[in-house]
């Protein structure tokens, strides 16, 4: 990340208008390659900042989980009330629609009930994340290709311990054979239908991290233009707001999508006959 | 420069397959919901879903476009 440093004060001081460029696209690279990779120090872009421990990625992991735990257990819930008021009472609208739309929905009756903490906690661990990477000096922990990884690995986790336990083993085997088909095409299916499964947490994995990544690479691109150009490239800041704006959106959009094909997927095998 | 160059025009085919896809799901949608509006809702979601499967493709794309860079 020093390097990194370096070369973008290089660029910024003084070269020509190609060697500019050129170090300018080397920073920006090493920039997002140390967003995908490294998870142990965060620096702000062109400037230096004192490196502390909650900018961190498990720092600020951490900090939301206890905060999710603190604020959840310790002030919105009171099993007392039956009418929840202010803020409990906006944290009830999402809570509902978890349950009734996407767990109930997707796993039934009985299952959506239970697993309806999960993928709360799924919700809203993913939004805050998300909308804390909005907020400027902290980072985006799901922009991390080893956080969103360990999010996914639960999700297989529970896919395949929940569907052993509800079905059995031998019918959780089963449901990796396609019923219908002739026997030759059985036997060439069903490690296609294995490959599927985890195919499909990848594509959770991977779908999260790019999406917040991509976002803060337009918003750190634009931005770079006016480092890139000077002032003359000033009116893309207005851009840089709209973009903002837009990442709220898929903040909220992507912990929704995460939790719900995590309900969709777990519900493929909770229920093989369905 | 030519890996960035290649990794541009990948990135930039990505967002082509993805467009296309994604226009088709939500022609499917606004044109479903039109001719049902009580199945609306519904088919909201499974729009959503469908729309965020083949956004992943890209996303795919994209981070291999990363690599690539």
């Amino acid at each position: 990340m020093t390097s990194s440093v370096d070369i973008a004060t290089n660029a910024v001081s003084a070269g020509g208008p190609v060697d500019t460029k050129i170090a300018v696209h080397d920073f920006i690279y090493e920039h997002v390659m140390y967003h995908i990779a490294e998870a142990d120090v965060w620096n702000l872009p062109f400037v230096n900042v004192p490196q502390l421990d909650i900018f961190r990625y498990d720092g600020v992991m951490i900090a939301v989980g206890c905060l999710l735990l603190i604020f959840f257990c310790g002030f919105f819930y009171k099993p007392n009330k039956s009418v929840q008021h202010g803020w409990a009472n906006l944290l009830e609208v999402f809570v509902l629609f978890i349950r009734n739309q996407i767990a109930i929905a997707f796993l039934g009756e009985k299952d959506g009930r239970r697993m309806a903490p999960l993928f709360c906690s799924f919700f809203f661990f993913i939004l805050i994340l998300n909308l804390l990477g909005l907020v400027p000096l902290f980072t985006t922990a799901t922009g991390n290709i080893n956080v969103t990884g360990a999010l996914a690995a639960i999700t297989l986790g529970f896919m395949v311990g929940g569907g052993i336990y509800r079905c059995g083993v031998k019918n959780f085997l089963l449901t990796f054979i396609p019923p219908g088909l002739p026997l030759p095409l059985k036997i060439f299916m069903a490690p296609l239908e294995f490959v599927s499964m985890i195919s499909k947490v990848m594509a959770l994995m991977i779908r999260l991290f790019a999406n917040m990544l991509a976002g803060h690479i337009i918003i750190f691109s634009l931005v770079g233009l006016v480092a890139l150009f000077g002032l003359w490239a000033a009116p893309v800041l207005a851009l840089v707001v709209c973009v903002y704006f837009f990442e709220i959106f898929i903040a909220f959009f992507q912990a929704y999508i995460f939790t719900l094909l995590s309900a969709v997927y777990m519900g493929q095998l909770y229920r093989p006959e369905h | 420069m030519t890996g960035i160059a290649l990794a541009s025009v990948g990135a930039g085919l990505a967002a082509i397959g993805a467009g296309i896809g994604v226009g088709t799901v939500g022609a499917a949608a606004v044109q479903g919901m039109a001719r049902q509006p009580e199945m609306a809702p519904k088919l909201q979601v499974t729009a959503l879903i469908f729309s965020a499967l083949i956004e992943g493709v890209a996303l795919f794309s994209l981070v291999i476009c990363f690599l690539q860079m």
